[in-house]
């Protein structure tokens, strides 16, 4: 193990954006590694709000008509290695707000994430449950651990 | 300034801060432009329109069972509260009774709901604050508040309990979870009067939050703010008194006089433990019998309407029925008539306390983007 991957273990931040969803995904990933029930942070896995210092993408909700910008923005402003999870139903193929299959498709959703940023590792659920995103974060470390 | 608390004179501010719409401070996307002088707030600005998914739209024309279910996806934090004032429109518009012991179990999800959401504005608020700490605390006490939702309702966001007629067999109360929920609730107790006990004795924590972000009451009732956001500014106010599920029910009214962020954060502190005492009179009471009552007829009705009072104020619901579908769907939440009391809770202090004076009116921009302005060309 070289020492860059040496120390990328010990420091995975995670950044969450938050492209329009219900909340519900949100407060569980929060929940996720700030509640000592589930306290990601002793797997040092940090929850930081600022792209540059970002490892992990976590991108929640179908992407919104505004938010799909700010979403490719953030995304560049990553560091190479990077990861991206796409969590909860609506960030893996637009929930209920795309209306799929319906008679009025939305034209406000812009989603599923896929169509806008590659991502690494999908966790589903409506809404995702703590135990499923420290699956998810764990799921999409070797990208980030293996880079040279 | 003048007494109104409103830059009257027609200056120009030129040094301006945006923040958001993705921003470190705010987990939700919206932007708050402050305008500043010498630091300090003079004016202040929050948009929202970022989070718009049009859910009011995608509802029109479904059938109401399916409308109901997808009120729940409005908001994360209160879905419970809105798939039951969803569904308690459907059953004012077609005349339903429901069973009493139906309507217990709703106002004990509800009341759990209240729980959850207030210790999570107590956690969001002490991160905004810089004290951590105190956040994973709270979110140590929420998790049994979480536990049991998800034990009733099988899902710890989105529980659907109430449907139309009374609630889902799922959420059917047996001895096991009534003791679980007894349980729940002594710990709960115990551990939220602990914390508050911290809270305020801690010196530091009061001097930043005393005295800041003060909304006066006339101002929060010109500004129609609403629930616990009116109610730390001293306005006596509260639905459920009036509302009839909460009839046979004792519990009292919070209110604080200041209006500033302690009186906020104090006022859901000490709801917290009404909460409690609803859940538990609920237990003791629990009527027997059945909980749903399936003899009713769809037919069509027209627009129909009900408020109830939700953990963050004021919730309203109206659609008309029509072959079995909802048409003309309005939904009115909390958060869009709190909007006007953050913009006007940072002015006049400094910029470091703007986002403390936005998130004690506990904000939830994802309730509020629905609105869509309809422009005639």
């Amino acid at each position: 193990m070289s020492l860059k991957s040496y120390s990328r273990a010990r420091a995975v931040h995670v950044m969450l954006v938050y492209t329009g969803g219900c909340n519900g995904c949100d407060i569980e990933i929060v929940n996720c590694i700030f509640s000592p029930k589930y306290d990601a942070e002793q797997y040092k896995i940090f929850l930081t709000w600022n792209p540059r210092e970002a490892d992990v993408l976590v991108v929640t909700g179908p992407v919104t008509k505004h938010n799909e910008q700010p979403l490719r923005e953030i995304y560049k402003a990553i560091p190479e290695p990077k990861a991206v999870i796409a969590a909860g139903a609506c960030a893996l193929m637009g929930g209920v707000y795309k209306n799929i299959n319906g008679d009025i498709p939305s034209e406000e959703i812009m989603g599923p994430v896929d169509k806008i940023i590659p991502v690494d590792a999908k966790v589903p659920g409506c809404a995702v449950r703590p135990e499923d995103v420290l699956a998810g974060a764990v799921a999409a470390l070797p990208k980030l651990l293996n880079a040279k | 300034m003048d007494e109104d608390n409103k830059v009257t004179k027609k200056q120009v501010i030129e040094t301006e801060v945006p923040l958001g719409t993705v921003h470190s401070a705010a987990i939700e996307p919206y932007r708050v432009r402050l305008f500043v002088e010498d630091e300090i707030v003079k004016d202040a600005e929050i948009t929202v329109g970022v989070n718009h998914r049009g859910v009011e739209r995608i509802m029109e024309g479904l059938p109401v069972e399916k409308a109901n279910s997808l009120t729940e996806k409005i908001c994360g934090i209160c879905s419970n509260s809105h798939i039951w004032n969803s569904v308690l429109v459907a059953e004012k518009a077609l005349g339903i009774e429901v069973p009493e012991r139906a309507l217990y179990i709703r106002i004990i999800m509800e009341e759990l709901e209240r729980l959850h959401s207030h210790m999570l504005y107590l956690a969001h608020g002490s991160e905004v604050l810089g004290h951590e700490t105190f956040a994973m605390r709270v979110f140590y006490i929420r998790e049994t508040v979480m536990e049991l939702l998800r034990m009733i309702g099988g899902n710890r966001v989105q529980y659907g309990v109430p449907i139309i007629g009374g609630i889902r067999p799922r959420a059917e109360l047996d001895q096991m979870r009534i003791q679980k929920i007894k349980d729940g609730m002594d710990f709960v107790e115990e551990k939220i009067t602990e914390f508050a006990e911290r809270f305020v004795s801690d010196p530091m924590v009061m001097s930043r939050i005393t005295g800041v972000g003060i909304l006066k009451k006339e101002d929060a009732i010109r500004l129609s703010a609403t629930g616990p956001t009116l109610r730390a500014t001293g306005v006596d106010i509260d639905l459920r008194r009036d509302m009839p599920e909460y009839d046979s029910f004792e519990f009292n009214v919070i209110t604080h006089d200041d209006g500033d962020v302690k009186s906020n954060l104090l006022v859901r502190v000490l709801e917290i433990p009404e909460s409690i005492k609803i859940i538990r009179q609920a237990i003791d009471h629990l009527p027997e019998g059945k909980i749903t009552n399936r003899s009713w007829e769809m037919e069509d009705a027209p627009v129909t309407k009900n408020y109830i009072e939700v953990p963050r104020g004021k919730l309203y619901h109206s659609y008309s029925l029509d072959d079995g579908r909802v048409r003309n769907v309005i939904v009115r939440t909390p958060s869009i008539t709190n909007i006007g009391a953050m913009e006007y809770a940072c002015i006049g202090y400094h910029i470091t306390d703007a986002q403390l004076a936005i998130v004690q009116c506990d904000p939830c921009f994802t309730c509020t983007d629905r609105a869509i302005q309809i422009i005639q060309i």
